[in-house]
């Protein structure tokens, strides 16, 4: 061991802090690996990516697959199933890791809930195939809305736990509608929690939740064997390890107040925003500090409105970047990884988000100008993507490659790059995922 | 349920008052077991009200402070009591029938099945924590919030009383010390569901559920036991309760150890988050009084008192916000009903900052004489009878000491014949003493 695992934590720099949290995804306690080889593998693909998120060289450039959803298409199955049948959709996942062979990351269904409890929870914010979508579908979808009012910040911020609780959940998932019938319980003593939780429709809540739980195990215990025969193999994840935020503009922007009502706000009531995204800050920063050693620093932050389409440069410079950047400051404060994924296009924010400590933060791109990310962010931020999807899906080979060789070009020199697609595919096909690791392996590695 | 005219805004404080205290003495919906009950109920409330407001009732009024007493006069041990809401009413009715008063004291229930059930560490009461024949509860005071914790409450504090102050107060919560924030709702609805997959927390919601089936009864009992005093013509002088600010902290989270700490070493905190506790004790108070129909909120009152702490700790810590409190109050038509529990003799002239008639103020061991020339004069005075007297003395010595409590408080009206504290083992001669004195010396002419 290094003597910064002997250092006490609040002594150790940041990046003393995130080398120690590299080494924990490095040398994972808790895995047994099938062979000496898969541990060599494994350990050979952390590195990788560990050094391009330094900005540094690695052996090649580290390549993230789009594959999203498409494992269970491989195997002929559809999102439909992989939500009802645990089993096939743990046979998918392994049979298409088993047939793709060499890559340098993967993991099991992302974001796929289990459909029996979907149906019990009867969402208004999530659709899914089967629920509220065509059955063939092959994703979910957030339905925004207003579910916080114009008038409803401060009710939020006084305590947001009981906003969330009461109003939030009643609101948005049909299960929790009986908690419309909670008193405000931030006071409450003994016998009195008691007699709120008494009501007749709280208590079916309840039991609902509780009938469902061998249903949630037996969901649970899928995802988790998939995750376990992975890393066994030799690939890491880059997901799940740390802290799931987002912006906080994103928080009230997406989930509470939707598109339509946080620009009115922008406009309407600007300092009840700022005053409520700086609160939202600190109830990030204190989930932040002092966060467990987990599997992996990597904090996925998907962002949605601070595109370039979605609102001008002022207001990205007004409401959109402080509070990101606080949130990042406080992420790698603490060793973690941030690493924004820029849905939609960034082109226009470049010069404004390289205002971070070098190799901080790690900006996966969607469909933003890569050449010029690299020639902004360049030894600052290690960048990822940006394969458009629609080439993934449904160009010939040669073109793939082509794409990626001239990614690879733009974005490579110097370090500081990892090849993956601006978004995940759920259909398209084998040949094409293979010629992006084909192409890393050709014109990726660093001499 | 007290509900607004539409002109309320509009009225002053004694007129939204007055409305207040005319629903109270002329409750709508109550059968009155005969005219005579109908007669004594408006009699009593009128004369609890004049007193009130320092007007001339036609003799002063006497709440005769009846705590636990109920279980002593039938001879039924409180344990049994506390455990079987049928025997409560029968036990509590029985008193009713048997001594006079100018009120009903209310039952004082405590849910001993629920807090069984609950595992309250907070709560002491008989055949838990107390002798089997023990004949109050005990609340038990801790450090229920450390002292770097004030951030945490005042950011989320739901998200506190969940994770840290439930898991510390009663023993069934305690796995929710360990579950990741509720401030964030990103995921909460699966979290839940993950709650419920854990074994321990399904033990949590199904003592819930357990408790949950105890409450009705035991509700239905105590509001029972109200409405047949009522219907006996015995008004309850309190609609609602609340504490001061500075005692949400000093008596519940951190324990007066803490709170001594914290006024030397983070006073600004303390400030803080009486600040921030002030308007939902204001708004809860509203309410209560509100679904009571009562106007008058009992605020039992703790670590303000003369031996707790310097005056000028009264006067930086103890006094503003509770003073705003008692404002907000006021304003809203509400009778604030302070019960100073120790002494406050070197208070009296601080508290006496008040607009007049606004508060009624009851005494435990303060000067009577000294408060009558102080704060007696803006506002309505009522106690400070000793539990010692009525344990331990004669009816001759308790008619003598109410007496003279009356001789010295009466004059000019605004004043309330009371205990110093709850009579739960009094002598029933020394009870009845109280009711023959005032009624012998109290009246006005």
């Amino acid at each position: 061991m290094n003597d910064t695992a002997t250092k006490p934590w609040a002594e150790m720099t940041w990046r003393e802090k995130r080398d120690s949290r590299f080494q924990r995804w490095l040398n994972p306690p808790d895995v047994k690996f099938d062979s000496p080889e898969a541990e060599r593998l494994y350990k050979e693909r952390v590195t990788r990516f560990i050094k391009a998120i330094k900005c540094e060289e690695p052996d090649r450039v580290p390549v993230m697959l789009p594959h999203g959803n498409y494992p269970a298409r491989h195997a002929g199955i559809n999102f439909h199933t992989v939500m009802y049948d645990y089993a096939r959709a743990k046979a998918a996942w392994l049979k298409y890791m088993d047939d793709f062979g060499d890559m340098d990351t993967f993991n099991g269904p992302m974001f796929v809930p289990s459909g029996k409890i979907s149906e019990a929870m009867a969402s208004k914010i999530t659709v899914l195939p089967g629920l509220g979508l065509p059955e063939d579908s092959a994703m979910n979808q957030v339905i925004e809305g207003e579910y916080m009012k114009a008038d409803e910040y401060d009710a939020y911020m006084m305590d947001p736990t009981d906003y969330n609780l009461r109003v939030t959940l009643p609101r948005t998932v049909g299960l929790f509608e009986s908690f419309r019938k909670l008193p405000p319980l931030r006071f409450m003593f003994a016998d009195m929690w008691v007699g709120a939780l008494a009501d007749p429709d709280i208590q079916k809540t309840f039991r609902t939740l509780l009938d469902l739980k061998d249903e949630y195990d037996r969901h649970q215990t899928a995802n988790r064997e998939i995750a376990t025969i992975v890393l066994a193999r030799g690939y890491p994840s880059l997901g799940g390890g740390g802290i799931m935020a987002g912006a906080p503009f994103d928080t009230f922007a997406d989930m509470l107040r939707g598109t339509r009502g946080i620009v009115m706000d922008m406009y309407r009531q600007p300092q009840k925003l700022h005053q409520a995204m700086a609160f939202q800050l600190e109830l990030v920063k204190a989930q932040i500090k002092n966060f467990p050693m987990t599997a992996s620093p990597i904090c996925m932050m998907p962002l949605h409105k601070g595109d370039d389409t979605f609102m001008s440069d002022a207001q990205f410079a007004e409401f959109y970047w402080p509070t990101l950047r606080a949130v990042f400051l406080a992420m790698i404060e603490e060793g973690l990884v941030p690493m924004p994924f820029a849905e939609g296009k960034y082109t226009r924010r470049l010069k404004q988000i390289a205002d971070t400590p070098p190799s901080g933060v790690v900006w996966y791109f969607d469909q933003t100008d890569m050449a010029q990310a690299k020639k902004v962010l360049g030894g600052i931020c290690c960048i990822v993507g940006n394969v458009p999807s629609s080439v993934v899906m449904t160009a010939p080979v040669e073109q793939v490659r082509e794409n990626c060789r001239q990614l690879i070009e733009d974005c490579a020199p110097g370090g500081g790059y990892i090849l993956a697609g601006g978004a995940s595919i759920d259909k398209g096909n084998m040949a094409n995922l293979h010629a992006m690791m084909d192409a890393a392996r050709e014109y990726g590695v660093y001499k | 349920m007290f509900t607004r005219p539409d002109n309320w805004a509009e009225l002053t404080w004694q007129e939204k008052r007055e409305r207040r205290l005319e629903k109270w003495i002329n409750p709508e919906g109550l059968k009155f077991d005969s005219p005579e009950a109908e007669a004594g109920y408006k009699a009593r409330a009128t004369r609890l009200a004049k007193a009130s407001k320092m007007e001339i009732p036609d003799r002063v009024p006497c709440a005769v402070p009846t705590g636990w007493y109920p279980a002593k006069n039938a001879g039924v041990p409180l344990k049994a009591v506390m455990y079987d809401p049928e025997l409560m009413k029968k036990v509590w009715l029985k008193f009713v029938d048997e001594y006079d008063s100018d009120t009903f004291d209310g039952t004082l229930f405590f849910q001993a099945p629920v807090n069984d059930i609950l595992q309250a560490k907070t709560m002491k009461w008989p055949g838990h924590g107390l002798a089997d024949d023990s004949h109050s509860y005990q609340y038990v005071e801790g450090e229920y919030m450390k002292a770097d914790e004030y951030d945490l409450f005042l950011r989320d504090p739901l998200d506190f009383q969940l994770r840290y102050y439930l898991p510390r107060t009663m023993g069934i919560f305690e796995p929710f010390a360990d579950v990741p924030t509720f401030s964030s709702y990103q995921g909460l609805p699966q979290r839940l569901m993950a709650m419920c997959l854990d074994p321990r927390f399904v033990k949590v919601f199904k003592a819930i559920q357990e408790a949950a089936g105890y409450m009705p009864g035991m509700m239905e009992a105590d509001a029972a036991t109200t409405r047949a005093a009522n219907a006996r013509g015995f008004p309850v002088f309190r609609g609602g309760l609340a504490v001061a600010p500075f005692d949400v902290f000093a008596d519940n989270l951190r324990g007066t150890h803490g709170i001594v700490m914290d006024m030397y070493r983070q006073p600004d905190k303390i400030h803080q988050a009486m600040e921030f506790v002030l308007p939902q004790l204001l708004s809860g108070a509203i309410a209560m009084a509100d679904g009571a129909g009562c106007p008058v909120v009992m605020m039992p009152l703790h670590k303000g008192d003369d031996t707790f702490m310097s005056d000028a700790q009264f006067e930086e810590f103890y006094w503003p916000t509770f003073k705003r409190l008692l404002l907000g109050m006021i304003d809203e038509g509400l009778i604030p009903f302070p019960v100073a529990e120790g002494a406050y003799n070197r208070r009296l002239e601080v508290i006496a900052d008040m607009p007049r008639s606004g508060v009624v103020w009851m005494f435990d061991q303060t000067n009577m004489a000294r408060a009558k020339q102080t704060v007696g004069k803006v506002s309505c005075i009522a106690g400070n009878v000793p539990v010692s007297i009525a344990y331990t003395g004669t009816a001759a010595e308790m008619t003598a000491y109410c007496k003279r409590l009356i001789e010295t408080c009466a004059p000019g009206g605004g004043y309330i014949l009371s205990g110093g504290s709850t009579f739960d083992m009094a002598r029933p001669e020394n009870l009845r003493a109280m009711m023959d004195t005032v009624k012998k010396y109290g009246v006005y002419k």
